[in-house]
């Protein structure tokens, strides 16, 4: 009961709710300022020197103090300028391996025509990512965050803070952004071998270059293979063309769960898969993944590694 | 840098001892030449390991320079308490500081130090240069904090300059509201060392030949006077000060014990003023002759001496009311008047030789007096700054052999003529005359304008003011010592009047000090009590006065906070797109918001929707801005139309 | 001109029936110089809307139907060897016309689908060595089937890039199906359908659309709603320059459609569904929501500066 009230009015003071899409602006409500360690020295060497001035009936004493004290009240309006209003996009977050750090973007957008000078993002409170962002200007704040485990990798919970430009206070606004992250399985080592390729399996038409039918010439490209060149072409001077070939791939390259032994655990068994995956789509294969109850089409190329990859990340294994 | 342990760049250590030792400099000459030695040494020695990159020295050699240290502040100044010696430490503790920095958080302890040694400062000097070297120093320390906080790339160290001085000049009208009205008490609060007022000039309470003439180099102020109506002539202004009634044949002295109370009767009308004293460390206060009352906290002698309860160590303002004219000491008791005869025996022989003829010439006291007075303007006796040196029997020699004296000598020689014929006598040291601040309306008077004169006892007309000096060069009392003494008598500058132009920003110069004492230094409780009651806030309770801080604080940090706040709306520059923001404001308050994303027409249309009956100036409107902001024509009339329209639009 | 405009449009929408904002928009799209791919299942007018425009405008037209064993010199044209003049003869092939109507393009290989991109693109072909410019106007109509409909090979992202639009027709509604099935056979109407202005009249409107003024309070806006697909993350990447030109252009073309000589930043609104709804895609695990409802959010999202 008093936990769940606390709770409360701990939501209702910083207000927390739950993952924000789009643009947050940090509205003053939602700023939040505290005087640092160093503010209350500072305060303690004010009380300090006013007594002082009493005592010794220091005239210039006394505009000193006060003038550090305005200051210091003065000090507190500029640390929460350098955070209000605010404008703070989630960016995007590029996928990662577990075990690797993953790098969520924090756009933030100062319309303004005041410049706020080292403004902190931080998870933990212990690392933290500053940035100045001038006026009328965006600048984007990253923080790594580890990524243990694969799946979606929320942040959570973010902080923007800011001491500037005294150092007596701290002033802070927390940030929940609808952000996230793929995380991939971690590879396993590499050492055990791609699978055997199948002989191509009847029905479908299949992607990726072929080997059979002639379909006809384009021009020629660094890096095509010698065999493919039309040599007849070349020979009456009409410069350098390649022969197209369209048909099917020769062979099928699956990468199937069922393929692994049995002894190895569900994530060990994706981890494996991970590093077929990486291991064809190096040495530019075709392939397809196949996973209980999901399937992922035989391709090539960027976009079928990271579908893969995806697949993988996301593969929810039924127990 | 912004994380408290995160270490501490070159550049701001090399900032941090260039503004710590812009604020220790002035202390340099008031300190011991080895301590400086020192905190240089370690200032410079912590700039070379950071630019080396080496490490600190390690934690035990600290302690053993503190040790050091101490015991060095301890040996010059036989005590490490007290001012000088307290400055002398924290100068040392600074320089060690210094050297052991090694983060942010030690960084800003620094800092805080620096601000700190800023008032210290404050104990030797207060005046309008000091104040605004010491401003600059802030200015500095600030902008160094500044820096501090920036995250790793810092700009150029103007801008970090122009923050903090925005920063501190949006604090000045806090500043001056806390300053003005934060309840002051009066201090001290604990005993103030005794060293902390050493080393100012004043009379003195014995007068010994050059002791004033030597006072008379000096341009410092001494007081400074307001008269409520217009000043007296130069020659009425005698500032009454110590009374010295004991001869010990050389030097005069003020007696111990004073009884009895003043009684006086008036001539003439009274003459109100107010005097600043500058602290001279003695408890004597300053009036025309012949003050009238006594300030609050003081008492008067018999003798019209002015006592404060204490030492006057800090700048003293007080009102007072004179009579120019006035008679007193009528009935003086048996043992006063045998006082003023008193004469020590075997001194001056000479000088009695002449008053027992004298006195057998001219049994008429007051004829004996003129005789005295037209022998020092007859004969040969000169008035100057720079008198030969007296032996044994100064009187003597001063009357007879060398006529060459300052007003003391004059003082002196009459008294010890008067006393010697019977006639009682005193010497009053004090001030003469003064210089008119026009600019200011007040009078200047300076530690040059130091005077003695002597006071004679008539049965009938009590004690009277008699200037042996202005029988010698009555200049002297009608127009200062500058017009009275030979040329090549050395004098103050500010006290000769040859540089008009320069006498004339120093005197400018002067009401600014005076203002700047008036209203900064020498704002006491009773100044505060006297603002306050300008202002129409009469008998304020400290409660009261918190409160009325409380709500002009507040008044003036919402004030701050709007305008601070206000920067941080996105803003448009676009007239046009101004104009139409207050169209769509006014709309709002009729509860038809604009989307932010929603485009003019789209608005329009909806708005057409919504109240038909706005149609045709909302149409009218939309359409000039649309071609106003997106349109290829940009001119002043369409600009000046849509504005008009505009205003004119109500919803 | 606004009037011929006009007049095309509802020469077309006689034909299609309750698609009024989608004829316009590729309308638009033809005065942008831009090609149109159309996304719908089968049956819902695509070939006739590219017909019925073609003929409208007086254009001449052909259609290539993409299959799966569609070659590229199907559509570019082969040079077969003449034993009469003893060499190679290029035979053009249906890509050379005014107006294409690729249909179902997500059938055929991605071989034979970038023939036909490339000579969008290049406005040119270029066949054993030799270039040959394309008529102008070309404007290709692609069509597309739905991504999962079976043996389709969906267009890359990076090929989607190359239409200026994208649009779905979407089923009429009640009231317009109800005169469609109560009307005549389309494609009598077809037939009957008469050029409603000349081939230089069109180029003529091209070259105005062109020279719309966008004022900087525009560009800004275009730049904001560019700016934010980049910085959030809600889409999986940002819009590229070449989209931010397409928006301006297109919304350029929307503003001569609507009569005015600038742009305004409704006219941005109105088209960037069809321009950006295929070049956004969502982030999340799936696509939670489709293109319009995409760039609907987007516009919401950024403010007009």
């Amino acid at each position: 009961m008093y936990a769940a009230l606390k709770n409360q009015l701990y939501n209702w003071l910083f207000q927390l709710r739950g993952p924000e899409t789009g643009v947050v602006v940090l509205v003053q409500r939602r700023v939040f300022i505290l005087p640092t360690r160093q503010g209350i020295a500072f305060a303690a060497v004010l009380l300090m020197m006013l007594t002082g001035s009493i005592n010794y009936s220091l005239g210039l004493g006394f505009v000193l103090t006060f003038l550090l004290g305005a200051m210091a009240i003065n000090g507190m309006l500029y640390t929460f300028r350098n955070l209000a209003n605010l404008r703070v996009t989630g960016g995007r977050a590029l996928p990662v391996f577990a075990g690797d750090t993953a790098k969520f973007t924090v756009h933030l957008e100062n319309g303004s025509d005041t410049d706020r000078h080292a403004v902190g993002l931080t998870r933990d409170r212990k690392e933290a990512a500053f940035v100045d962002v001038p006026a009328r200007a965006t600048a984007p704040a990253s923080i790594g965050i580890p990524a243990a485990r694969r799946g979606l990798l929320r942040p959570g919970r973010l902080t923007l803070f800011t001491r500037f430009p005294l150092g007596l206070y701290h002033s802070w606004a927390y940030l929940q952004l609808d952000m996230q992250c793929l995380v991939y399985p971690r590879p396993a080592a590499p050492g055990m071998p791609l699978p055997p390729a199948a002989s191509s399996v009847g029905a479908g038409i299949e992607r990726g270059r072929g080997q059979e039918d002639f379909s006809g010439l384009r021009q020629y490209h660094a890096g095509d293979s010698p065999r493919h060149i039309a040599w007849k072409v070349a020979a009456r001077d009409q410069g350098l063309f390649t022969k197209q070939f369209s048909g099917r791939t020769e062979t099928e390259l699956w990468l199937d769960w069922a393929l692994l032994p049995a002894s190895l655990d569900p994530e060990e068994r994706l981890s494996q898969l991970t590093r077929w995956v990486l291991d064809a789509h190096a040495a530019g294969l075709s392939f397809g993944l196949r996973l209980p109850g999901k399937t992922v089409g035989m391709a090539a190329g960027e976009a079928q590694r990271e579908r893969c990859l995806e697949t993988l990340a996301l593969f929810e294994a039924a127990s | 840098m912004t994380d408290p342990k995160q270490a501490i760049a070159l550049r701001h250590l090399l900032l941090l001892t260039l503004s710590l030792t812009m604020v220790a400099a002035p202390h340099a000459a008031r300190l011991p030449w080895w301590l400086v030695a020192l905190a240089a040494v370690l200032a410079a020695w912590r700039a070379y390991l950071a630019y080396a990159r080496l490490r600190l020295p390690s934690r035990w050699l600290l302690p053993l320079i503190v040790i050091t240290a101490t015991l060095g502040v301890y040996f010059h100044y036989r005590t490490i308490f007290g001012r000088d010696a307290g400055v002398a430490l924290l100068v040392a503790m600074l320089g060690l500081k210094l050297l052991e920095t090694r983060s942010l958080r030690d960084a800003m302890l620094l800092i805080f130090l620096g601000y700190f040694l800023v008032i210290t400062n404050f104990f030797y000097s207060q005046t309008i240069l000091t104040a605004l070297y010491m401003l600059a120093c802030i200015w500095m320390i600030t902008a160094v904090m500044v820096d501090l906080h920036h995250a790793h790339a810092e700009p150029p160290f103007r801008a970090q300059l122009h923050t903090a001085g925005a920063l501190l000049a949006k604090s000045v009208p806090l500043m001056l509201v806390l300053f003005l009205l934060f309840p002051r008490v009066p201090g001290p609060l604990w005993g103030i060392p005794r060293d902390a007022f050493a080393g100012v000039s004043g009379l003195s309470d014995t007068m010994t030949p050059g002791s004033l003439s030597e006072l008379a180099l000096s341009d410092a102020v001494a007081f400074r006077v307001k008269f409520t109506s217009s000043i007296p002539e130069t020659r009425h202004l005698y500032w009454r000060g110590p009374v010295m009634w004991d001869f010990d044949g050389r030097s005069w002295s003020v007696p111990r014990f004073l009884y009895g109370t003043p009684r006086f009767t008036t001539g003439s009308r009274p003459i109100d003023y107010e005097v600043t004293l500058e602290p001279h460390n003695k408890r004597w206060l300053f009036a025309l002759d012949l003050p009238g009352k006594v300030p609050p906290r003081a008492q008067a002698s018999s003798d019209y001496q002015l006592y404060s309860h204490e030492p006057v160590i800090t700048r003293l303002r007080y009102e007072m009311t004179s009579y120019l004219e006035a008679s007193y000491g009528m009935e003086e008791g048996r043992y006063p008047i045998r006082r003023a005869l008193a004469l020590p025996e075997g001194f001056n022989p000479r000088t009695l030789e002449l008053a027992g003829t004298l006195r057998a010439k001219f049994p008429d006291d007051r004829a004996l007096v003129g005789e005295v007075l037209g022998m020092f303007r007859n004969e040969n006796f000169f008035y100057t700054l720079t008198p030969p040196l007296l032996g044994e029997n100064p009187v003597d020699e001063f009357l007879f052999s060398t006529r060459r004296g300052f007003c003391e000598h004059y003082a002196s020689a009459f008294a010890v003529l008067m006393r010697a014929a019977g006639i009682p006598a005193r010497i009053v040291t004090g001030y003469q005359g003064g210089e008119v601040n026009q600019l200011g309306d007040y009078l200047i008077v300076r530690q040059a304008d130091a005077h003695a004169w002597t006071e004679v006892w008539f049965k009938d007309r009590g004690w009277v003011r008699v200037d042996p000096t202005a029988a010698v060069s009555p200049l002297r009392v009608e127009s200062g010592i500058s017009a009275a003494v030979p040329l090549t008598d050395p004098l103050p500058l500010l006290v000769r009047g040859d540089f008009e132009f320069l006498r004339q920003m120093l005197l400018t110069w002067d009401l600014m000090a005076n203002s700047w004492n008036q209203w900064v230094l020498g704002y006491t409780p009773e100044r505060q009590r006297q603002f306050l009651a300008k202002v129409g806030i009469d008998d304020a309770t400290w409660q009261t006065l918190a409160a009325i801080l409380f709500c002009v604080t507040g008044l003036i940090v919402a004030v701050l906070a709007v305008l601070t706040l206000r920067q941080l709306r996105t803003r448009v520059h676009d007239p046009v797109k101004i104009a139409y923001l207050r169209f769509c404001s006014k709309l709002r308050h009729k509860g038809l918001p604009r989307d932010p994303a929603e485009g003019p027409v789209d608005y329009a249309n909806r708005l057409e929707r919504l109240r038909p009956d706005l149609s045709p100036a909302v149409a009218a409107i939309t359409g000039l801005y649309i071609s106003l902001r997106y349109g290829t024509e940009a001119d002043v009339t369409g600009l000046r139309e849509l504005r008009r329209r505009i205003r004119q639009f109500s919803a | 001109m606004t009037q011929k405009i006009e007049k095309v449009v509802a020469q077309v929408g006689g034909i299609i029936l309750g698609k009024e904002r989608q004829i316009r928009l590729a309308i638009a799209c033809l005065l942008a110089r831009g090609h149109l791919l159309i996304e719908d299942v089968p049956g819902v007018g695509k070939t006739m809307l590219a017909h019925a425009l073609a003929a409208s405008l007086g254009l001449n037209f052909q259609r290539i139907q993409f299959t799966s064993d569609l070659l590229p010199a199907d559509i570019i044209g082969v040079s077969i060897y003449s034993r009469d003049t003893g060499s190679f003869q290029f035979h053009t092939g249906p890509i050379f016309s005014q107006v294409v109507l690729a249909d179902e393009v997500n059938r055929a290989t991605p071989k034979a689908q970038s023939a036909l991109l490339e000579a969008m693109e290049e406005h040119q072909v270029t066949t054993e060595g030799e270039t040959r410019r394309l008529p102008e106007p070309f404007f290709v109509i692609a069509t597309q089937n739905p991504s999962y409909q079976i043996g389709t090979f969906p267009l890359p992202e990076s090929q989607l890039d190359r239409f200026l639009m994208r649009i779905h027709l979407g089923y009429p509604d009640n009231e317009a199906e109800r005169a469609l099935l109560q009307g005549q056979d389309r494609r009598d109407l077809l037939e009957g359908l008469k050029p409603c202005m000349a081939a230089q009249e069109l180029a003529a409107l091209q070259q105005h659309a062109l020279r719309i003024h966008a004022s900087g309070a525009l560009l800004d806006y275009v730049q904001e709603l560019v700016n934010h697909t980049r910085r959030t993350a809600d889409y999986i990447n940002g819009l590229s320059p070449r989209a931010a030109l397409a928006v301006l252009h297109a919304a350029r073309a929307w503003a001569l459609m609507s009569g005015r000589s600038h742009v305004v930043p409704e006219d941005v609104q109105a088209v960037l569904p069809g321009v950006v709804g295929h070049r956004l895609v969502p982030a999340g695990e799936v696509g939670r929501v489709n293109g319009a409802d995409v760039v609907a959010h987007l516009i919401k999202q950024v403010a007009i500066p």
